[in-house]
C-alpha cells in the first residue's frame, strides 16, 4: 500500500505543478496579465479588454504543449518499453529527422501544404526511420544494446540531415520556413492545430492505455513473456504505431522536440516503478508540465523575444541524459 | 636464422601493396589539385597556372581565390582526417568520431558565437574555437568518468553534448540578425568559399605540426589498438599518449572547423576508407591524411562544377558519407565490435 | 637465461574505495608454473593486473629484481613481463602474422621496419603455438582455441621471461584447454619462462602447476606444491566446500571430487 500513496502523491504534486505551470503559462510573457483577466477570458467576460485577448491568444499554446508534451513523453515510455532500452527516446533514435526528411521532400518536391500532410509525411517518415534503426542496433549477437542504439541513432540522423540540407539549401524559400520548424516551437501553434492533433493522440493514448499489461508481461524477458501466453508480435507492433504516432504528429505541427521523451519516464520510472498504468498517466501530466515551463523558461530567458521550446528541453534534457548515462552501471551500457 | 619464411609472405605483400595504394592516392590527389586550379567559371591550361604561380602574377582568381581554397581543402581535410581517425582509434569504434560525440560542435559553438555576435575576424575566431573544442572535449571526457575511463560511457556522453551544443547553435542561429543567417548556415555546412590568404599559413604550421606528433606516436597507437591493457603490456605509457594524442586531434579539428566549418563525414571516413584500401589493417596516418584531402578537393570539384545549384563541400561529403556510414554500421554492428 | 624474479611486499589494491587486496606478499617462483586459485572475488585477477601495471597499487609494491616497478622504464618492463588478458579484441580485418608482430612493440625503434630479430622472435613464437599454417588468416575467422594461441604468441613474440595468464582456458572446450596449456608446459620446459595463471578448475590446476598460490577475501592465505594445497582441508577453507581428494590415476597429481549434500559417503579417502 506504501507504493500506492507514493503514486497518489505524485499524482498530486503533478496536477499541481500542470496547474501552476498552466498559470504561469497564461500569464507571463511580453504582456503579462493578472489572475482576473484569465478568469474573464475563460467564462468569456468583457471580452473586449485587451488583456483578455492576451489571455485568449495564450491559450491555444498551452492547450498544445500539454497535449504535445504527454505524446511525447507517453511515446517515450512505449519506445523504451518495446526495446527494453532506457535511452529509447525519438530524438536518439533519429525519429525527428527522418519525420522532417520526409516533411521537407513533401514541401519542396510536392509542394504539400496541409497540415494534415505533414503529419501523414511525419508518421511514414517517423515509422520508416525508428524501424530502420532499431533493426541496425539489433544486428550482431549482444542484440540493440544502449551504445549500439544510441550510436546508430546519431549517425543515421547526421545521415538523413546531409540529406535534408541537399533538399533544402538551393530553395532559399524552403530554407527560411524550414530553419524554423526545424526548431521545435508550440509558439506558432493554434486552434485548429489542437483540433487536428487531439483525435490521433487520443486514440494512441487510449490504446496504448489498454496494453499497458501486455508491457508489463512484456519487460520479463522475451522468452517469459511468451511463455506467460502473451502476443509478443502484435503487442510490440501495436506499442510501435501508438508510440510513433503520438511522437509524428507532435513533430509535424511543432517541429522536433527532444529529450521530453527521455527523461520524464526516466524521473516517473526511478520514482514510482515500471508499471505501465501509473506509468502512463504519470508521464504524461509531467510531460505536459515540464514542455510549458520549458515554454515559460524560454520565454524568460530569451527576452525580449523567446527562446523555442524544442532549444529549452535539449538544453535541459541532454545534461539529464549524461547524468543517466554517468548513473547507469558500465555492463548495461 | 628465420627457416619458416612463407609466414612473413602475407607480410610483406601487403607492406609492397601499401605502397603503391600510397602511390596512386597521391597521384589521383595531384591531378585533383589540378583540376580545382584549372577549372571554374573561366578556365586556365595549366600552363598558365604555374606559370601565374611561378611568377607570383597578381592574378586575383589564381592567387586570391583557387589557390587559397586548394590549400585550405588541402590541408582541412588532413586535419579531419587524422583527427577522426585517433578518436576512432583511441575509443576503438569506427563510429566515434569527433563530429558524432560533440567535441566538433563544441568548438562550432564558439565559433558561430563570434561570427554571429562580435563579428571577429578568422584569426582570432580559430584560437577562440581551438579553446572551445579543449573545453569541450575535457568536459565530455571528466563528464564520463566515473571508477574510471570507459570508452561505452564516453561515447554515449559525447552524444548528449552534441544534443546540448546543437540547441545552443540553433539558438544563437534565430537569435541572430536575418542577413547573418545564410552566411552562418552555409558555414555550418562546412565551405570552402571565402577563405583568406591570412589563414593558411598557422592553418599550415598546426596541421603539420599535429602531424609530425602523432606519427611519432604510430607505434603506440597500433598497440592501444589491441585496447588499453595490452598496450599497457607492451610497455606504452598509455595515459601519456592518449592525452598527447587527444589534445592533438581536437587542436586539429578545432582549427579546421573555425576555418572551413565543420564538413561532414571527412573525420569518420577517412580512416575506415584508408584501411579498407590500404588492406593492411593498420592504423595508418599518410594513407588517411590522403584519403581525407582526396574527399575534401573532390567534393569541393563537385559542389563547385558538376551540380545544377553551387552546393558547399560539406554537403557534398556528406551525402557521400550517408550510405557508407549505413554500410559501417551494418557491419559493425554485425561483427559485434562493441 | 637468468631469470628475473618479481615479488608483491604489502600490497594493498582495489577499484575507487573497495579495497579487494589487503596487504599481500607473494613472491613469483622462478622458472616454475604457478598457479592462483580462489573464489570469485577472492582478489586472484586483481592480483594478476597489479603485477602486469594494469592497476595501480594503493600502498605496497611490485618489486622486479628488487627495483620497484614504478622507477623502470615501461618498455623495460615490457621486456620482461607479458600478460594474456582475460578477453582480448584484435583489430578488425587483422592478419594473425600482423597481430603477433604487435607483441614486438618494446624493441622496435620509431618509424624503423621489423628487423631481423624481430622476425625471428615473431617466427619462434608461432612455432611454438602451433600456428605457422594461420599466418595469413584473418585473425576473425579462427575458432576459440585458435585465436587464443594466436594471443599467446603476441605475447610470447614480446620475449618475455615472466608470462602471467588470466584464466586462459575459459570459453574453450576440454580438448582446447589440455592444449593450450600443454603448449604452456612445453614453453616453461623448453625456455625456463615463468609462468602465472588464474585458473578456475582445481583439478587442472594441480596437473599442471609446479606451485599454487591460495586466495580467499584478499588475503594470500596459503601456498605451496599442489600436494600441500589441494587437500579437503585447504578447499574447504578457500571455498566452503567438503571435498574428497584422490590421486589422480594418470599424473599422480591430486585430484578433488567435491561432495554434494545428495551424496552418501562410504569411506573413500
Amino acid at each position: 500500500m506504501k507504493q500506492n500513496n507514493k503514486i497518489k502523491t505524485i499524482t498530486l504534486i503533478g496536477i499541481l505543478l500542470l496547474f501552476i505551470s498552466v498559470i504561469l503559462s497564461i500569464t507571463y510573457g511580453a504582456k503579462s496579465v493578472g489572475l482576473s483577466d484569465v478568469i474573464d477570458a475563460l467564462l468569456g467576460r468583457n471580452l473586449e479588454d485587451y488583456n483578455v485577448n492576451v489571455v485568449q491568444a495564450r491559450l491555444p499554446r498551452t492547450l498544445f504543449g500539454i497535449i504535445a508534451g504527454a505524446s511525447l513523453s507517453i511515446s517515450g515510455v512505449l519506445m523504451q518499453s518495446i526495446t527494453r532500452n532506457p535511452i529509447a527516446d525519438p530524438s536518439i533514435l533519429g525519429v525527428n529527422t527522418g519525420a522532417s526528411l520526409f516533411i521537407v521532400f513533401g514541401i519542396s518536391f510536392f509542394n504539400i501544404q496541409s497540415k494534415l500532410s505533414y503529419i501523414g509525411l511525419a508518421f511514414v517518415g517517423a515509422l520508416l526511420t525508428s524501424i530502420f534503426v532499431y533493426r541496425l542496433a539489433s544486428l550482431g549477437y549482444s542484440g540493440a544494446t544502449p551504445i549500439k542504439l544510441a550510436i546508430s541513432g546519431a549517425a543515421i540522423s547526421t545521415a538523413l540531415s546531409s540529406l535534408i540540407s541537399i533538399i533544402v539549401m538551393p530553395d532559399s524559400s524552403v530554407m527560411t520556413s524550414f530553419r524554423f520548424w526545424q526548431i521545435g516551437s508550440i509558439g506558432g501553434t493554434s486552434t485548429d492545430d489542437i483540433l487536428l492533433l487531439l483525435p490521433f493522440t487520443v486514440l494512441a493514448i487510449v490504446v496504448s492505455f489498454l496494453l499497458s499489461d501486455n508491457l508489463d508481461t512484456m519487460l520479463l524477458s522475451e522468452e517469459t513473456a511468451i511463455a506467460l501466453g502473451l502476443n509478443i508480435g502484435r503487442t510490440r507492433i501495436l506499442a510501435a504505431l501508438c508510440g510513433v504516432l503520438l511522437c509524428a504528429c507532435t513533430t509535424a505541427l511543432a517541429g522536433p522536440i527532444s529529450f521530453i521523451g527521455l527523461m520524464i519516464p526516466h524521473l516517473i520510472r526511478s520514482s514510482i516503478g515500471s508499471s505501465h498504468k501509473p506509468l502512463i498517466i504519470l508521464s504524461g501530466i509531467y510531460g505536459g508540465a515540464i514542455l510549458i515551463i520549458s515554454d515559460v523558461l524560454g520565454r524568460i530567458l530569451g527576452a525580449p523575444g523567446e527562446l523555442e521550446s524544442g532549444i529549452m528541453t535539449a538544453l535541459i534534457g541532454a545534461p539529464v541524459f549524461i547524468y543517466i548515462i554517468r548513473k547507469a552501471k558500465l555492463q548495461s551500457l | 636464422m628465420i627457416k619458416n619464411e612463407i609466414i612473413f609472405h602475407g607480410i610483406e605483400k601487403r607492406q609492397k601493396h601499401y605502397y603503391i595504394a600510397i602511390f596512386i592516392m597521391f597521384i589521383i590527389l595531384a591531378i585533383l589539385v589540378c583540376l580545382n586550379v584549372t577549372i571554374g567559371e573561366k578556365n586556365y591550361t595549366l600552363a598558365e597556372v604555374v606559370s601565374i604561380i611561378l611568377n607570383g602574377e597578381n592574378n586575383y582568381i589564381i592567387m586570391k581565390l583557387r589557390l587559397p581554397r586548394t590549400i585550405a581543402g588541402i590541408f582541412c581535410g588532413i586535419a579531419f582526417a587524422i583527427a577522426g581517425n585517433t578518436f576512432q582509434t583511441l575509443l576503438g569504434n569506427p563510429l566515434a568520431s569527433p563530429d558524432i560525440i560533440g567535441v566538433s560542435s563544441g568548438s562550432t559553438v564558439a565559433a558561430v558565437f563570434c561570427i554571429l555576435f562580435l563579428n571577429l575576424n578568422r584569426g582570432i575566431v580559430s584560437i577562440i574555437s581551438v579553446a572551445a573544442g579543449l573545453l569541450a572535449a575535457f568536459t565530455i571526457y571528466k563528464l564520463s568518468c566515473k571508477n574510471g575511463f570507459s570508452n561505452s560511457r564516453l561515447i554515449l556522453t559525447g552524444i548528449g553534448a552534441q544534443a546540448f551544443f546543437t540547441a545552443l547553435i540553433n539558438w544563437m542561429v534565430m537569435r541572430a540578425a536575418e542577413y547573418d543567417v545564410p552566411t552562418a548556415m552555409r558555414w555550418m555546412a562546412g565551405n570552402l568559399n571565402g577563405i583568406t590568404t591570412d589563414t593558411l599559413p598557422l592553418l599550415v604550421i598546426v596541421v603539420i605540426l599535429a602531424f609530425a606528433i602523432m606519427v611519432y606516436c604510430n607505434q603506440s597507437i597500433r598497440s592501444l589498438e589491441l585496447g588499453e591493457r595490452y598496450a599497457t603490456i607492451l610497455g606504452v605509457n598509455v595515459s601519456v599518449v592518449r592525452t598527447l594524442l587527444m589534445f592533438c586531434s581536437v587542436v586539429l579539428i578545432a582549427f579546421a572547423t573555425s576555418i572551413s566549418g565543420p564538413i561532414a563525414s571527412i573525420a569518420f571516413l577517412s580512416g575506415p576508407i584508408a584501411t579498407r584500401i590500404c588492406s593492411n589493417n593498420q592504423t595508418n596516418y599518410t594513407s588517411s591524411a590522403l584519403i581525407g584531402a582526396i574527399l575534401v578537393i573532390a567534393g569541393d570539384f563537385i559542389g563547385q562544377n558538376l551540380l545544377p545549384t553551387r552546393y558547399p563541400v560539406g554537403i557534398v561529403t556528406g551525402l557521400l558519407g550517408a550510405p557508407y556510414l549505413v554500410y559501417l554500421l551494418i557491419r559493425q554492428n554485425k561483427g559485434g565490435v562493441i | 637465461m637468468k631469470a628475473h624474479s618479481l615479488k608483491a611486499e604489502n600490497l594493498v589494491a582495489g577499484y575507487g574505495d573497495d579495497i579487494i587486496l589487503n596487504s599481500v606478499n607473494m613472491k613469483i617462483p622462478e622458472n616454475k608454473i604457478s598457479v592462483i586459485l580462489g573464489s570469485n572475488g577472492s582478489g586472484k585477477s586483481t592480483m594478476l593486473k597489479t603485477f602486469c601495471r594494469l592497476l595501480a597499487p594503493k600502498s605496497g609494491s611490485i618489486l622486479l629484481d628488487d627495483k620497484s616497478i614504478n622507477c623502470i622504464r615501461s618498455k623495460d618492463i615490457a621486456k620482461s613481463i607479458g600478460l594474456l588478458p582475460q578477453d582480448s579484441i584484435a583489430p578488425a580485418g587483422i592478419s594473425v602474422a600482423e597481430l603477433v608482430a604487435r607483441g614486438r612493440f618494446p624493441y622496435r625503434k620509431f618509424m624503423a621496419p621489423l628487423t631481423k630479430e624481430d622476425y625471428i622472435a615473431i617466427e619462434e613464437a608461432m612455432e611454438a603455438m602451433n600456428i605457422c599454417m594461420l599466418a595469413d588468416k584473418s585473425v576473425d575467422e579462427l575458432s576459440g582455441g585458435q585465436r587464443q594461441r594466436v594471443f599467446i604468441a603476441l605475447a610470447l613474440a614480446q620475449q618475455t621471461d615472466i608470462l602471467f595468464l588470466d584464466e586462459p582456458t575459459t570459453y574453450l572446450d576440454i580438448a582446447y584447454q589440455i592444449e593450450i596449456l600443454d603448449l604452456l608446459k612445453d614453453l616453461n620446459k623448453k625456455k625456463k619462462t615463468t609462468i602465472v595463471m588464474v585458473l578456475h578448475d582445481i583439478n587442472l590446476s594441480s596437473k599442471y602447476a609446479d606451485y599454487i598460490f591460495a586466495m580467499k577475501n584478499g588475503h594470500l592465505i596459503k601456498e605451496g606444491e599442489p600436494a600441500d594445497i589441494i587437500t579437503p582441508e585447504t578447499i574447504r577453507e578457500i571455498y566452503g566446500l567438503e571435498s574428497v581428494v584422490v590421486t589422480d590415476p594418470v599424473s599422480n597429481s591430486p585430484m578433488i571430487i567435491p561432495i554434494s549434500s545428495h551424496d552418501e559417503i562410504s569411506g573413500v579417502s
